[in-house]
């Protein structure tokens, strides 16, 4: 399996004219529409690139998703704001202790997930906001690992999630109830397998047959590995500029991958093509040139 | 004819020779103060090693390289506040090393391993990545070339360790040598000690 870059959002500029400053999160809803949200503003667009409507927020949104009713939850600073589809706000939850830097949010089963950098950790909520359980806080570091002041994660069709632990250098899975279950991954600066630098997988998604997309920072990067964490495809760092950092993720229904160029203010789409001989990823394609021997050893 | 001086001329020879050296003095702590207040700094917006945005380059060493003094007066300084403790550090280790058995790289990146990395807190013995860690730069050792700095700037690090002019190593030259080649034009003079 390979990923070709099919457009970029918005096409023809080098820099966005929608952002100014930055572009945090997207998502995409079951019909196939994108969720892109930045600066103090949310932006919709249709699956064929066209603009459906757009918004103003009071604060910067950090993250965007779509529950089941098609409600337009924001995260940001210290709150949640929640749009109708059209842009009108509905509740705004706020909680000082418990939505610290929200930067994902899910939804499984009447259950509002919530990434929150400030806590290291994902919240459970109620559809009113009534706070159940942490998950990733039960190792001894006492939350997620994150220099890179980011929590992603996506949650499966069967309520497990899947989360980044990016200084570990790890994709976890736990259950609802924060259990941690297994996790894949390791460390490696040679092989393009492995997650490379301080803190690697920034972001995460799942596709719809199950397959892990990742997004890696220094190098920018974005990986697809199976479900047992076997790497299926990777696109090279060449495609994003070098100075991109968390960006966003996400995939539609029919596989289609986004990823946020933090740098350029847009959005890559990438297209899954098969390839003739499916076979394992050629590991060294991508390799990273050792600095010449005389360092030091630990 | 007398050739005596006489005493007259004793005390004015005299006077005028205080006069000069308190003159001469006078005009030495007026130079003297004049450098002590001003210090050579570096701007880190045009520093090549810390300016965000040069990502993917060699550092530069002239830092480390045309400093009159023995060992450069400029140092890398790790920013507490800032570091994320990480336990794979790009500053630290030389992260396009192979992975050793232990998991992590096998080769550290400062040529005179000048920073140290400890475990804190609550130390998990079997598995390092389980653990927060500390970097501290030994200042005898650190000769400012910016391969840490460079390592550990965003987006690969959190950019906590920056290069700094050391106000009690710097002699204050009227011309740094330093500044004389820096091909980012990125030390400054400064009235920094206040005037």
């Amino acid at each position: 399996m390979r990923y070709e870059l099919a457009k970029t959002i918005p096409s023809g500029s080098i820099a966005s004219t929608w952002f100014r400053e930055a572009v945090r999160g997207i998502s995409v809803d079951d019909a196939g529409a994108l969720y892109v949200v930045g600066d103090k503003r949310v932006i919709i667009l249709e699956p064929s690139g066209e603009m459906r409507t757009s918004w103003s927020t009071e604060v910067e949104g950090l993250c965007v998703a779509t529950d089941a009713k098609g409600q337009v939850y924001v995260g940001a600073r210290g709150r949640i704001d929640v749009f109708d589809k059209k842009g009108g706000l509905v509740k705004s939850w706020r909680d000082a202790e418990r939505l610290g830097i929200v930067t994902q949010i899910a939804f499984y089963d009447g259950w509002v997930l919530v990434g929150d950098v400030t806590g290291r950790c994902i919240r459970r909520f109620d559809e009113s906001g009534t706070w159940k359980n942490d998950i990733g806080t039960g190792g001894r570091l006492r939350g997620f690992f994150i220099p890179n002041g980011h929590v992603d994660f996506a949650v499966q069709a069967d309520g497990i999630i899947r989360a980044c632990n990016p200084a570990k250098h790890r994709v976890e899975r736990y259950t609802l109830d924060g259990e941690l279950l297994d996790h894949f991954g390791k460390w490696g600066g040679r092989h393009v397998e492995d997650f490379p630098g301080c803190c690697n997988p920034t972001n995460l998604a799942l596709g719809p047959t199950g397959h892990v997309v990742v997004t890696e920072k220094a190098p920018p990067r974005m990986k697809v590995y199976d479900d047992a964490g076997r790497l299926l495809a990777h696109v090279g760092s060449d495609l994003f500029d070098p100075n991109c950092k968390n960006m966003d993720v996400a995939v539609g229904r029919e596989g289609r991958i986004y990823v946020v160029d933090t740098a350029r203010l847009r959005v890559l789409q990438f297209e899954p093509r098969e390839v003739e001989s499916p076979g394992s990823v050629d590991s060294t394609k991508d390799l990273i040139e050792p600095t010449p021997a005389g360092g030091v050893t630990p | 004819m007398n050739e005596d001086p006489s005493r007259r001329d004793v005390l004015k020879t005299a006077a005028r020779g205080a006069g000069l050296l308190a003159i001469g003095g006078v005009a030495v702590t007026l130079v003297r103060r004049a450098g002590a207040d001003q210090d050579w700094e570096i701007d880190p917006s045009k520093c090549l090693n810390i300016r965000l945005g040069a990502v993917g380059m060699a550092a530069c060493e002239e830092c480390a390289t045309n400093c009159v003094l023995p060992l450069s007066a400029v140092r890398a300084v790790n920013d507490y506040a800032k570091c994320g403790r990480c336990c794979i550090c790009p500053g630290y280790f030389d992260v396009k090393s192979d992975t050793g058995k232990d998991g992590l790289p096998t080769r550290k990146l400062c040529p005179r391993d000048a920073i140290k990395r400890e475990a804190i807190g609550e130390i998990d013995p079997y598995d390092p990545l389980n653990n927060f860690y500390e970097y501290v730069i030994d200042e005898s050792k650190c000769n400012g070339c910016g391969l840490c700095v460079m390592a550990c700037k965003e987006p690969a690090g959190l950019g906590s360790i920056r290069l700094e002019v050391r106000y009690d190593l710097c002699v204050a030259c009227n011309r740094c040598s330093i500044a004389k080649v820096c091909p980012e034009d990125a030390l400054l003079r400064t009235n920094s000690r206040g005037a």
